[in-house]
């Protein structure tokens, strides 16, 4: 069964006078997906999401929405609705007129209460209708303004950094409660955020953007087993960018020299390019074993001396200086035993399985 | 440190203002309802406590007559200002590209002495005077224009003018205050530019609008130059019987007793237009 | 998005609506004809030329001038504390002090007038120049307090916290870095000061008694048609004063504020 695409972006650009906010952005967001748009402050993330909603209109190529192309229609004539990262809760109103706000006049009075309950239901605020803007906490103005949107049965629900303005706890649980409530609802929800476990605890996809240019479009798990460079790599996760060389090329199977970790066969990445001898591989520093023997289930290992440790609490983290190479690498061990196994400058042993080696393909740079 | 606490030091700090305004709000205030109460003929004063100059000014036609004008010029004022300065608070607020300019623009006339910005506009509405003047030069008219001064229209005129940018600062800081993103959210459910203005924007300067009109409504009850200079004998107001009563009738009690009166009407008019402001205000949904 | 070309066009309309007006006091001041009408006889100094002639007029230029002074020094002063005071530290009553303050700004002329009028004599004090600068006085501290408000406010509390840590005194510190820092707000706050009591006719009407200030001096000419081409060329030189002050305290006051608004 094919999904159908609700969103659709064809070469978008927005320019404003010399600077490119975004440019060749290419995306199709599927019915019923919760996507997000992932990348640092200034990356061009929010722009996308405004020329999705019509508060921007770009300079080049076209936004589909439900297959109508949404050139000249403005933002209030869009079947979409947003939430703002302030929430925009208008302060003189209280919550049940902010949630039906969109609906007055459009429907019988008695169909926006009943709708207006039902909302405030939904996202867990049964009863409050008349509580004033100004009594409400972050997390249910976050609340309002998410039924505020939803009442309007928007065909895609936009929504700008939602839970940045919330406290950490909060934000992880308002994080489930979103998704539950896209699933149960079954809309497209694009969230623009620059919180990549939020964007990888939420979305059925993300789109990592850098510099105005969206770099690779995936699954959490695709994106952070196979990035599409070393940029993105990092960004997602922690990652040990080592240089290689490239020996032999077999199908999907590259034949490398791993420098101290030896020589090995990987895994091809399909999403970058490796054809020159000189490139980079990737380690996630939890897919490395740290030991005091040399490990023997390991097909390759490496000497090195500890250079730093951080106590992270739920794992620890510790910087090893290995010959032949200038960074140290980072390795991460859970915290199983509530002790600190490693000390600065004790002697250690690095164990990798060739199959936690993630091909970076070669520098074109 | 000399001050123990961040209080006292406010106190001590804040009381010479305090203190010298309270004074001067208070002190005459007390003084002004005794003299109230009082008699005064030709030089002496008769300190017995009498009603009596509250029932002549109760019981004279010419009293009530121009209290009730002062009021109904100053309203009108009020209203065709504000209506004028929203549009302008508006562009400069949403739409200048050069906010600071304009606001030096509009504060700057504000600065020119009040008695020659009237007195230019007693040259201009005159009979002889600078409109009809230019109009005869131009052919427009045969004959100069005699309902230009000396009525209610030329003191409404003046006020207005004289008034403007009190009215327009204000709403603009109100407009200024309003969070963007309200707006967006108003457009993103639906609205038109139209409605999202009828159902965010408005409301949301009505603090603005209320603190617009009182301060040009109060001020311009008790005006007394633009009366005086363009308002002839129909124009006159509350202000110029008070000045007679202080100045050749020298009646002071009688006119404490009308300073006391115009006070609590303007009090009074204001209180009610507040709570009725803040009323309409909140059923916009 | 296409309306704001008749929005401006209403801002321009709305600027020649409150500058033409007052323009014709200079054009008219110009006029050789005695008549304040179209069209222009000629073009003349006479009358500008004929001011320094009259001593009374003189006389009121002293008396606004030494009213003015001392005004913009009292109300400066008292708002400068007040300022510091509301700015900088918490205490009860504060909002309601801080409204007291501004009360002056929206009490009707006419009353604060005769009320002021009536107190002074009740008191003792003769109308004469000295009841006119405290009248002024009084209308002019919601206006230096507002200007140096904004002053302090701009003004980062950590700089007199570094001074004291390194160990200079309140005074000291007061002078060496609070003054200098909110100076430009000062002068800003006593050429407004300045400017609000010139300008001021209908207190010093009633308090100056014998000793009328420039708008008095103006007030009692206007009556004379046959002085009007003096009082054009008197009031000409009055905005222009104005004006002129009023931009320098602007100038003055954008060098306080740190953050500037663009």
């Amino acid at each position: 069964m094919t999904v159908r695409n609700i969103i659709e972006l064809r070469g978008v650009e927005k320019r404003y006078g010399t600077f490119l906010a975004a440019s060749g952005i290419n995306l199709d967001l599927k019915e019923g997906e919760f996507f997000s748009l992932l990348g640092p402050s200034g990356c061009g993330k929010t722009t996308v999401l405004r020329m999705i909603a019509g508060f921007q209109e770009p300079t080049k190529g076209t936004v589909l929405i439900d297959g109508q192309d949404m050139e000249g229609v403005p933002a209030n004539n869009r079947p979409t609705n947003m939430v703002f990262q302030s929430y925009a809760i208008f302060p003189h109103l209280n919550v049940g007129n902010n949630v039906a706000y969109g609906l007055r006049g459009r429907a019988p009075k008695v169909e926006i209460d009943q709708r207006v309950s039902e909302a405030l239901e939904m996202v867990e605020l049964g009863g409050l209708q008349d509580r004033g803007a100004s009594e409400l906490s972050g997390g249910q103005r976050q609340r309002v303004a998410l039924a505020r949107a939803l009442i309007m049965r928007p065909k895609v629900l936009l929504l700008d950094e939602p839970l940045s303005a919330l406290d950490k706890k909060l934000r992880e649980q308002m994080q489930f409660e979103m998704r539950n409530l896209q699933q149960s609802l079954g809309i497209t929800f694009v969230m623009v955020t620059h919180d990549q476990y939020e964007a990888m605890t939420m979305s059925d996809r993300i789109g990592v953007m850098f510099n105005g240019r969206l770099k690779q479009v995936d699954t959490p798990t695709t994106l952070y087993a196979r990035p599409c460079d070393q940029q993105v790599a990092s960004f997602i996760g922690e990652m040990n960018i080592l240089p290689a060389q490239l020996l032999a090329e077999n199908g999907d199977t590259l034949s490398i020299d791993a420098k101290a970790f030896g020589q090995m066969e990987i895994e091809r990445n399909p999403n970058v390019a490796t054809s020159a001898r000189d490139m980079n591989i990737g380690i996630r520093p939890e897919q490395l074993e740290i030991t005091t023997e040399k490990p023997e289930d390991y097909p390759s290992t490496v000497q090195g001396t500890v250079s730093n440790v951080a106590f992270y609490g739920e794992n620890i983290h510790y910087h090893i200086q290995v010959a032949g190479t200038d960074k140290p690498i980072s390795v991460s061990v859970p915290n199983y035993f509530h002790t600190v196994d490693f000390n600065r400058g004790d002697a250690v042993w690095l164990g990798l399985q060739s199959a936690s080696v993630i091909d970076l393909g070669t520098n074109i740079e | 440190m000399i001050f123990r606490s961040e209080a006292s030091r406010g106190y001590t700090l804040s009381a010479p203002a305090t203190a010298y305004v309270g004074f001067l709000v208070a002190a005459p205030l007390v003084i002004l309802i005794a003299y109230s109460f009082w008699t005064q003929t030709y030089v002496t004063l008769d300190k017995t406590p009498t009603l009596n100059n509250y029932r002549d000014a109760f019981s004279d036609p010419l009293v009530r007559h121009l209290m009730l004008r002062s009021i109904w010029i100053a309203a009108v004022v009020t209203v065709v200002t504000v209506a004028l300065a929203y549009p302008i608070a508006y562009f400069i607020a949403m739409k200048a590209r050069k906010k600071t300019i304009w606001l030096l623009l509009i504060t700057i006339p504000f600065w020119s002495s009040y008695l020659l910005r009237v007195f230019a506009w007693k040259l201009i509405l005159g009979f002889n005077g600078v409109m009809n003047s230019a109009l005869l030069m131009l052919g427009l008219i045969d004959e100069p224009l005699d309902f230009l001064l000396y009525n209610e229209f030329a003191v409404v005129l003046t006020l207005a003018h004289a008034w403007a940018p009190f009215a327009i600062l204000p709403i603009y800081v109100s407009l200024q205050k309003i969070d963007p993103s309200l707006l967006e959210a108003a457009t993103d459910l639906g609205n038109s530019s139209f409605q999202r203005f009828m159902r965010v924007t408005l409301p949301l300067t009505i603090p603005g609008i209320i603190a617009a009109c009182l301060i040009i409504f109060i001020p311009t009850v008790g005006d007394y130059v633009t009366p005086a200079l363009v308002g002839g004998s129909d124009g006159k107001m509350i202000a110029n019987l008070i000045q007679v009563q202080f100045g050749a009738a020298n009646n002071w009690p009688l006119g404490a007793t009308l300073s006391l009166i115009a006070m609590l009407s303007v009090g009074f008019v204001a209180i009610v237009f507040v709570i009725t402001a803040t009323r309409l205000g909140r059923r916009i949904r | 998005m296409r309306r704001p070309s008749t929005l401006t066009a209403y801002a321009f309309l709305y600027l020649v609506f409150l500058y033409l007006p007052v323009l014709f006091l200079p054009l008219f001041s110009f006029n050789s004809g005695t008549i304040v009408a179209f069209p222009i006889k000629g073009w003349t100094l006479d009358w500008y030329r004929k001011l320094g002639e009259q001593d009374t007029l003189i006389q009121a230029l002293w008396n606004s001038l030494g009213v003015g002074t001392v005004v913009a020094l009292l109300s400066t002063t008292m708002g400068l504390f007040a300022a510091r005071a509301f700015v900088r530290y918490r205490f009860r009553g504060q909002r309601a002090a801080e409204g007291l303050v501004m009360l002056p700004l929206v009490i009707p002329g006419i009353i604060v007038a005769s009320s002021m009028l009536v107190l002074f004599l009740f008191i003792g004090l003769k109308p004469s120049l000295l009841t006119v600068v405290l009248g002024h006085t009084f209308l002019a501290l919601p206006f230096s307090v507002s200007i140096l408000k904004s002053a302090f406010d701009d003004f980062d509390a950590s700089l007199e916290e570094a001074s004291y840590d390194l160990g200079v005194g309140v005074f000291e510190t007061f002078r060496r870095v609070t003054l200098p820092v909110v100076s430009p707000g000062i002068v800003a706050s006593m050429l407004v000061t300045f400017t609000v009591s010139f300008d001021e006719f209908v207190l010093a009407f009633f308090l100056s008694g014998n000793q009328p200030t420039l708008p008095v001096y103006i007030w009692s000419q206007i009556r004379f048609p046959a002085k009007l081409p003096n009082v054009l060329a008197l009031g000409s030189i009055l905005l222009l004063t104005s004006v002129l002050l009023l931009v320098l305290a602007e100038y003055f006051r954008r060098r306080s504020s740190a953050s500037e608004v663009r």
